[in-house]
């Protein structure tokens, strides 16, 4: 059994290792992705505008309410469509694919994203006010408030949290396998159909996602030390 | 920041789209899964190998085109046909009424009768019933036998993969506690660890699983089971407006059916002959 996991055309050792490669520039890419609008639809949530407002809230309760399958479904097969749709007004026939890794980036994006909008708004509000107010005072021009002061305290605050969305964020790039890109998840499907052996195979698949989350548990962990530099820890 | 580099050209290539213009049929993309042993699935080099790979290449060299694989997971297989990713399924899929009124197919390239299997040593291991069960066939006897199935059946269950025509014709002939699965794989295991007293399918996947460790105490029972629901067989899924495509797939089936070739390369994969 264990020839089937070497390296090189004989085993499937090489195949796996690419497929992580893939889960872990997916899951990187959205998460930044994420991350973006994520900031974006916060300070949204946060601005005295009744439309913007509205917007980020439309935004997180869809995507929050509907199933991550479901958003990936309809922007894989109705992304393509659409766009297919506007090519043809302007004459070209033909099919056009949008690559399942940008499909992929941007469905898992855009529901990490919606998670992120409520860890960075909980990490705004919880900066005390007289932070704000005290900048002012210096004299800070907003964007300098924003960068110099705000955002080191809104990183300590939302680490943690983004640290969970990054977790449900590796999780969801299983579902991009239904696109055909071939990550952890759609690679161990495929060596489980082709041996026979599913039990070995899916057993490699939840190693490979361990593998992931115990490094970057350790990469969170670093970051928020960093960010905590002049705070005393509390909890591990 | 030489990772950010690497990082950042990898994901411009990974974000282009591809690109592809329909038109005449001197190059045909062919939709398979690639995790589907003997019909297609995926060596250890990372090849997509299979009876269906075999046939593919062998259909195209008679209709003189040049043909390229593109797997796609099975959920999803059908949708991406009709949007074009590619232009004809060859992925071991039957030919259904059900499936007919999305995509059209061509004739069936290779048949496989449906059969039920067990663990040895289950009563139903040892159910006699007739040989065949035609669908097709209203007749006394075909009744007289789903009626056997049925009584040995009763109160057991007997697990399918979900979507398949095995779930059509279990539902509408059946009375027994269906399970349904996603995957062969996971049926095979459940029949093994004794989840389901019964596992209907296409007889050569479960073939595949006896001559397996895990498969080898797993046997068949009852009736070779084809025609009405089951459907014609293997057929390639193409989309409904491509009836010329259909008509060189027609042709080119028919032509491999009579040469002999098909039932070649199902012997080799198959250990039998599947020409229709």
């Amino acid at each position: 059994m264990m020839e089937l996991i070497t390296f090189g055309d004989t085993g499937w050792g090489d195949e796996l290792l690419l497929s992580m490669v893939m889960t872990i520039l997916v899951s990187t890419s959205s998460l930044a992705f994420g991350l973006l609008i994520g900031t974006i639809f916060a300070s949204f949530k946060l601005s005295n505008s009744y439309v913007l407002k509205t917007i980020a809230e439309f935004y997180t309760t869809i995507v929050r309410g509907v199933p991550e399958l479901l958003v990936i479904y309809l922007l894989f097969f109705g992304g393509s469509g659409a766009v297919m749709y506007v090519a043809k007004i302007f004459g070209h026939m033909g099919y056009i694919e949008l690559s399942p890794f940008t499909i992929g980036t941007i469905a898992v994006g855009a529901i990490s994203g919606a998670y992120s909008t409520e860890v960075i708004r909980g990490a705004i509000l919880a900066v005390p006010k007289g932070q704000f107010e005290a900048a002012r005072t210096l004299g800070m021009k907003k964007y300098a408030m924003s960068f110099n002061v705000i955002f080191p305290q809104v990183a300590r605050l939302a680490l943690p949290g983004i640290g969970n969305v990054w977790q449900v964020t590796l999780k969801d790039t299983a579902l991009i396998s239904v696109t055909g890109l071939v990550e952890i998840m759609r690679q161990s499907k495929i060596a489980a159909g082709s041996t026979h052996e599913p039990f070995l195979f899916y057993s490699i698949a939840i190693i490979l996602y361990l593998f992931i989350t115990s490094i970057s548990y350790q990469f969170f962990n670093r970051a928020e030390n960093k960010f905590s530099k002049g705070f005393v820890r509390e909890g591990n | 920041m030489r990772i950010f580099k690497v990082f950042t050209t990898l994901l411009i290539t990974l974000s282009l789209s591809s690109f592809a213009l329909a038109g005449d049929w001197s190059k045909i993309r062919v939709g398979t899964e690639g995790a589907y042993e003997p019909w297609n699935y995926t060596n250890a080099a990372g090849e997509l190998v299979g009876a269906e790979l075999d046939l593919a290449r062998d259909l195209c060299a008679r209709m003189k085109a040049e043909c390229e694989f593109v797997q796609q997971d099975w959920d999803g297989i059908i949708p991406a046909l009709v949007q074009g990713k590619y232009d004809v399924i060859m992925a071991g899929m039957s030919v259904t009424e059900e499936r007919k009124k999305t995509i059209s197919f061509s004739s069936a390239y290779m048949t496989e009768p449906a059969k039920m299997s067990t663990l040895k040593g289950s009563p139903l291991a040892t159910l006699s019933t007739a040989k065949n069960l035609n669908l097709d066939d209203d007749s006394a006897a075909s009744k007289g036998t789903i009626g056997t199935l049925n009584a040995a059946l009763k109160g057991l269950r007997l697990g399918v993969t979900a979507a398949t025509i095995h779930e059509d014709f279990a539902n509408a002939y059946l009375d027994v506690d269906l399970k349904i699965y996603p995957t062969q794989d996971e049926m095979n295991l459940d029949l093994s660890a004794g989840r389901i007293d019964a596992a209907l399918s296409d007889s050569g996947t479960i073939e595949a699983y006896m001559g397996t460790p895990s498969g080898a105490n797993v046997t068949f029972f009852g009736p070779n089971i084809f025609g009405g629901l089951l459907g014609e067989g293997v057929g390639a899924g193409i989309r409904q407006g491509d009836a010329d495509l259909k008509a060189m797939f027609d042709k080119a089936i028919a032509e491999a059916a009579a040469d002999g070739t098909i039932g070649r390369i199902s012997t080799q994969y198959f250990g039998k002959d599947l020409a229709p």
